[in-house]
């Protein structure tokens, strides 16, 4: 605390807070701020949170938002279940499979979403350009790398696969970081690779073609990942919650509508290089969740075996969502 | 007749005390807790033998071991061999050994993604970081234990002129050995690292993949029992280590006890 005015401010937002669990859920932001960490992943995908909070959605919502980045959608569900974040960004398989497992998990928002158009969606399964392989059919009996296995990327690469026709269980994936994908590809490591912005605009650059768009294929406008909370979190804190949720849905639209922004954004917490920034293609930020997408990433991933028993996609989202 | 069997008996129990002690602290302290990333042994030990069936075993654990044997034994005859060149020669030594210094000082896993561009991303790739790491102990423990060959010894050998392949094996390599197997215990915990590490990137199977893959579908308990499963590898590698090692270091053992029953 450096100022005084600063303590105060906090101490009276901690009297907000208690007063919030205590029952009376009304407006205890408005007094002072609560503090919030949500667990993040430094891509393209949550540039709407870095951007929201430039803007002072949150701010001006009371929440005095630090984001945590860690390596991948799993690494945040153990945070939010711990409740050591509040909040967390991760795509909908692995909450679907999290919610096998019987984690209290509650998506609240849309977090980022495929374009839907085959030939201008933000990933891509991508061979040599001097391959055979000339749609998702042939990579039947190839080798093709996702950055996880038995997750979103391999589920809607073998959704591609079926619709064109093909034995998705004859694919063999392999896992490899997207950064080691272009090279793995020019070198015949690999015969195709699923890889998404910035780098599918970086394959393509050298030399390599799209023979799959995987999540148009998957559903139409699919909900790739999103914003999500625990159960325990929603009991306990429901109007936090509610200026969450109202703050990221600003910062979603306001990055939808400016994508200028957004790239610019992108050059403070990754490190993309700046004329790859300016081509690659952005992602779709609605703010609603697509159910039916969910729906159909939750019977891929009952179908391929990620989950064991059925999911229950309306348990999954939050009244909010 | 009683004596020797009680003497078994408390050794046993010895060897038990701390690891029964340890399960049931760990029983006592995860009895009342609800999170799913810390499960009672009772769990699973349940799991385990769900999880680890025959089918599962040679398909994950096989190739893991073989990989770690065929990384540990090329390290060993790479090593050995460099290390008698360098260590036989003063000049070679002074030659080559800041660059040693330099490329043991590099951790393994960062030359995962370099070793990929190399060797692909199959078993080959997988040796080849289990070599790269546990070569150093090797070769550097070779180097100074034939460095360290006992001037009367070598003196000796030249007056009975032998020379060739009876002195490396009779002289060199033998007075070498405490340091050389000193080398390859270090080297084999070494190699049990990689082999995990290297399953995590770029692989289709193995133990490291498996206790990767199940930690992020949220399967904690069948998590915790890849990871028993490769402290038991771990413990068996060892004791057949501590068995090789005391019939190839017979001599010196012997010779040990000796002299300090001399003094």
């Amino acid at each position: 605390m450096r100022r005084p005015l600063l303590a105060l401010l906090s101490a009276a937002a901690l009297l907000a807070t208690t007063a919030a669990c205590g029952g009376s859920s009304s407006d205890s932001g408005k007094g002072g701020t609560d503090k919030v960490t949500a667990g993040v992943i430094p891509i393209v995908d949550v540039a709407p949170i870095y951007l929201g909070k430039q803007q002072g959605f949150f701010s001006e919502r009371g929440i005095d938002l630090t984001l945590q980045t860690g390596s991948g959608g799993a690494a945040s569900v153990p945070g939010v279940v711990s409740g050591q974040y509040q909040f967390a960004f991760g795509n909908v398989t692995s909450l679907l499979v999290a919610r096998d497992k019987n984690l209290p998990l509650k998506i609240l928002t849309n977090g980022v979403s495929s374009i839907g158009v085959a030939g201008k969606d933000f990933g891509a399964v991508v061979v040599k350009g001097n391959s055979p392989i000339t749609s998702a059919e042939d990579l039947v009996g190839k080798k093709v790398s996702v950055n996880n296995l038995q997750n979103i990327g391999d589920t809607t690469v073998r959704a591609s696969v079926r619709k064109a026709g093909g034995d998705p269980s004859k694919v063999g994936f392999v896992e490899l970081p997207f950064p080691d994908m272009p090279a793995a590809l020019q070198n015949n490591r690999v015969d195709a690779a699923w890889v998404v912005e910035p780098f599918l605009t970086q394959s393509i650059s050298q030399g390599a073609r799209p023979v799959a768009w995987n999540f148009v294929d998957a559903a139409p406008n699919l909900t790739v990942a999103t914003y999500f909370t625990s159960e325990r979190m929603l009991k306990e804190k429901p109007d936090l919650v509610k200026r969450f949720t109202e703050a990221m849905n600003e910062s979603l639209a306001y990055a939808d509508a400016h994508p200028d922004e957004v790239r610019k954004i992108l050059g403070t917490y990754t490190k993309i290089p700046a004329e790859v920034i300016a081509d690659m293609t952005l992602p779709k930020y609605p703010t609603e969740v697509n159910r039916a997408s969910v729906q159909t990433l939750a019977d891929l991933a009952q179908q391929d075996g990620l989950v064991k028993n059925k999911p229950d996609v309306g348990a999954l989202l939050s009244e909010l969502g | 007749m009683s004596a020797p069997l009680s003497r078994l008996a408390l050794r046993v129990a010895q060897i038990l005390a701390l690891p029964v002690f340890l399960i049931v602290l760990w029983w006592y302290l995860s009895r009342a807790n609800t999170s799913l990333f810390v499960p009672t042994p009772g769990t699973i030990a349940g799991v385990f033998g769900e999880v680890w069936t025959p089918e599962r075993l040679r398909t994950d654990a096989l190739p893991s071991v073989l990989r770690l044997l065929a990384g540990f034994s090329l390290a060993g005859v790479l090593g050995i061999a460099l290390g008698v060149l360098i260590g036989s020669s003063p000049r070679l030594r002074a030659f080559s050994e800041p660059v040693l210094e330099f490329f043991r000082a590099i951790p393994p896993p960062v030359l995962v993604p370099v070793l990929i561009l190399f060797a692909g991303i199959d078993s080959t790739m997988k040796v080849a970081v289990i070599i790269s790491g546990c070569i150093w102990p090797i070769l550097l423990n070779t180097v100074e234990g034939v460095r360290a060959v006992d001037p009367v010894l070598a003196d000796t050998c030249r007056s009975y002129g032998i020379r060739g392949g009876t002195r490396l094996r009779t002289l060199v390599l033998r007075s070498a050995s405490p340091q050389i197997m000193a080398g390859l215990r270090q080297a084999l915990s070494i190699a049990i690292i990689l082999m995990v590490i290297s399953e995590m990137f770029a692989a289709s199977s193995g133990l490291g993949f498996t206790i990767v893959q199940f930690q992020r579908g949220f399967a904690i308990p069948e998590m915790w029992t890849g990871i028993v499963l490769l402290g038991l590898l771990g413990f068996g590698l060892a004791m057949v280590f501590g068995v090789v090692e005391r019939r190839v270091l017979s001599w010196y053992l012997g010779l040990r006890r000796a002299a300090r029953g001399s003094n």
